[in-house]
């Protein structure tokens, strides 16, 4: 067991919502508990594993962990519309990615999807992002709150009962973030690096390492998604018996339906607007059923006409009709976008489905 | 014990539906029925020893079972294979009144009882008067009925610990509140519909409110930091649920004495 951890970032401003999150606890559904998670792993799994970049650029002689989703589900700060300050006590090296909040250290603003090195007494701000929900704050080596089934992230309905961090487990003001020990890989004082433009000019590395890096770095752009945050979103979904006992012509008219993304969304679901009633008032109709398992993204339809889709905080069953599942690489998106956003839904195959999210994890399993 | 023939039309009934990228639901009738629910947890157990590693998580509930998988780990049509012979072939169908060819864990957990000792006094059960009257009967025959049955457990969800319980006597059953409680205090005993369960948190709930139980719903090892937990197997050491899915539950009615003697705290509800 390792000794409480000395390396701290403070929060020393905050009006946001701010949680550690890493990919979850899927494996404790069967107790009862929400698989929870990083709400956009595309995200998430960027500052990851730019950190893993970095770590290869500038420490190539560290033996580093062997298992790279290991390394890739190292936990990090999931800041919520910005509005937060952290201090840095010590020198570390970050990652920002997701929603853009015009991060700036010591006043002076930083490139979103990059890696920075921090120095003791920095400060780092998240201001409001004009678009989009979610940012992450990787630090090297990961976030260290304590662990609950296998996993450091937060959940909101679990707060208070002493799980992930006692007493209140969740991030607020004066909260020390605990860091790892290694939190700092910079051994060049450099202050930011930009990973997708910096090819090492170094004697210390082997060409074949040095020329995997740089391949994957080519690899690396992000997605132009997060410059199109306001633009109307396709939700692709795998469908379920309850569609399919529509007539065509209400499928369509579903399809065609622009819904928008209702206020009372958060990280265990999203609401959307009514649809009229000639398309749905049919799904709604059927019975409430005996509870039954949902997944991340099934599409739910309770009695008032007001479609959910299950994000990554869902609960493990529930008794709504069912319509389908949206497929991950798309619930990725969508839990980017905020009320009043419009979304719309289109069938698609399992295969399809299943295509999309193996080249997903390839994308940042990259073999290196 | 079921014939034959009533096995093979039960067998039919069971659905097989890739919902997910990395989930497979499996639905038998639309009932809450203890041999249907022995054989969901006989499927659970089989499906969790064929996937091995390729498993993430299996979770039963009353007439359902989703298996989370590695998608990336095994071909669909081994595990396609694999389950259409599962639910179709009568010889995988063990006898659902014998357990014999469940593995031990399933067995001791299906042949075990546990009593949950419940406070129905007024000063706590906060709805028990009005479901006297909606179910036109005595809070006497309320507080019988209740505790008279042996409930199957059929599903752990909610919130962590939170276990339904069935079937309630058709007597009892109701409705849900028409406006959700914010808040039902820790231990509440409740009933909606067909079900019965006990809530281990304050949390909001609409159920009817009947009793109160001084037993904790769970337990929770918060002092290991479990920096080496990666896997499933460890974490069942972590938490703990009082209920086990596939468990009896009896409810014993208990005095205000033994209630407070047990640690039971009288809440009143702020109107």
């Amino acid at each position: 067991m390792s000794a409480k951890p000395k390396n701290h970032l403070t929060v020393i401003k905050q009006n946001g919502f701010c949680s550690v999150q890493d990919l979850g606890r899927m494996s404790s559904q069967h107790l009862g508990f929400s698989a929870s998670g990083a709400a956009d792993e595309y995200a998430f799994l960027y500052a990851n594993y730019l950190l893993f970049l970095a770590q290869k650029l500038f420490q190539p002689c560290v033996q580093l962990n062997r298992h790279l989703t290991h390394n890739l589900n190292q936990a990090q700060l999931e800041i919520t519309l910005g509005q937060i300050t952290f201090k840095a006590e010590q020198n570390c090296t970050i990652a920002i990615t997701g929603a853009d909040c015009s991060v700036s250290i010591n006043d002076k603003p930083v490139n979103n999807w990059q890696i920075h090195h921090v120095k003791t007494h920095d400060i780092i701000h998240f201001s409001q992002p004009k678009m989009g929900l979610h940012s992450y704050l990787g630090v090297a080596g990961g976030i260290q709150n304590k662990q609950w089934l296998g996993s450091r992230s937060q959940t909101s309905t679990e707060k208070g009962l002493g799980f992930n961090n006692a007493p209140a487990d969740t991030i607020s003001l004066n909260y020390r973030i605990p860091l790892a020990e290694h939190c700092n890989i910079n051994d060049r004082n450099k202050e930011h690096y930009n990973l997708t433009s910096t090819i090492p000019a170094s004697g210390r590395f082997d060409l074949e390492q040095a020329s995997k890096v740089a391949f994957a770095q080519k690899q690396l752009t992000p997605s132009t998604f997060y410059k199109e945050l306001n633009k109307p979103l396709t939700l692709r979904f795998i469908p379920q018996s309850l569609w399919h006992s529509f007539a065509k012509k209400q499928q369509t008219a579903f399809c065609k339906h622009q819904f928008t993304i209702s206020a009372d969304s958060n990280r265990m679901g999203y609401r959307l607007s009514e649809t009229p009633d000639d398309i749905t008032s049919s799904m709604s109709n059927t019975q409430s059923k005996l509870s039954k398992p949902v997944t991340f993204g099934t599409i739910q339809i309770p009695s008032k006409n007001q479609p959910i889709v299950l994000m990554k905080e869902r609960q493990t069953i529930g008794g709504y009709p069912v319509l389908g599942s949206v497929i991950q690489t798309d619930l990725f998106k969508l839990s980017q976008l905020r009320p009043g956003n419009k979304i719309q839904f289109s069938p698609t195959t399992l295969s399809f489905a299943q295509q999309q999210l193996s080249a997903f994890h390839q994308k940042f399993c990259f073999s290196i | 014990m079921l014939k034959a023939s009533e096995k093979s039309e039960n067998q039919s009934l069971i659905s097989l539906s890739y919902i997910s990228e990395n989930a497979v639901l499996l639905e038998w009738p639309e009932k809450i029925c203890a041999t249907q629910h022995q054989h969901i947890m006989f499927c659970q157990q089989q499906a969790s020893a064929f996937l091995k590693e390729v498993l993430i998580d299996c979770i039963a509930s009353y007439a359902s079972l989703i298996i989370y998988y590695k998608f990336e780990k095994i071909q669909h049509d081994t595990l396609n294979t694999f389950l259409l012979e599962l639910i179709q072939n009568p010889t995988n169908n063990n006898n659902p009144t014998s357990t014999s060819s469940n593995s031990n864990h399933v067995d001791s957990v299906e042949n075990s009882l546990i009593e949950i000792p419940v406070y129905y006094g007024e000063g706590v059960a906060w709805d028990i008067k009005t479901v006297a009257q909606q179910t036109k009967l005595s809070i006497e025959e309320v507080i019988q009925l209740h505790s008279q049955t042996t409930y199957r457990a059929y599903a752990l969800g909610f919130t962590p610990g939170f276990c339904y319980l069935g079937r309630l006597p058709a007597q009892l059953q109701l409705p849900r509140k028409s406006s959700p409680r914010l808040s039902v205090p820790k231990g509440a005993v409740a009933i909606a519909e067909q079900q019965t369960a006990i809530y281990p948190n304050t949390s909001p709930g609409g159920w009817h409110i009947i009793g109160q139980t001084p037993l904790d719903m769970y337990h929770a090892d918060l002092t290991s930091n479990n920096e080496e937990n990666k896997n499933s197997a460890c974490q069942s050491s972590q938490f703990n649920s009082t209920i086990q899915v596939g468990q009896s539950v009896k409810f014993v009615s208990i005095t205000l004495e033994e209630f407070l003697s047990l640690g039971g705290e009288l809440i009143k509800e702020i109107s």
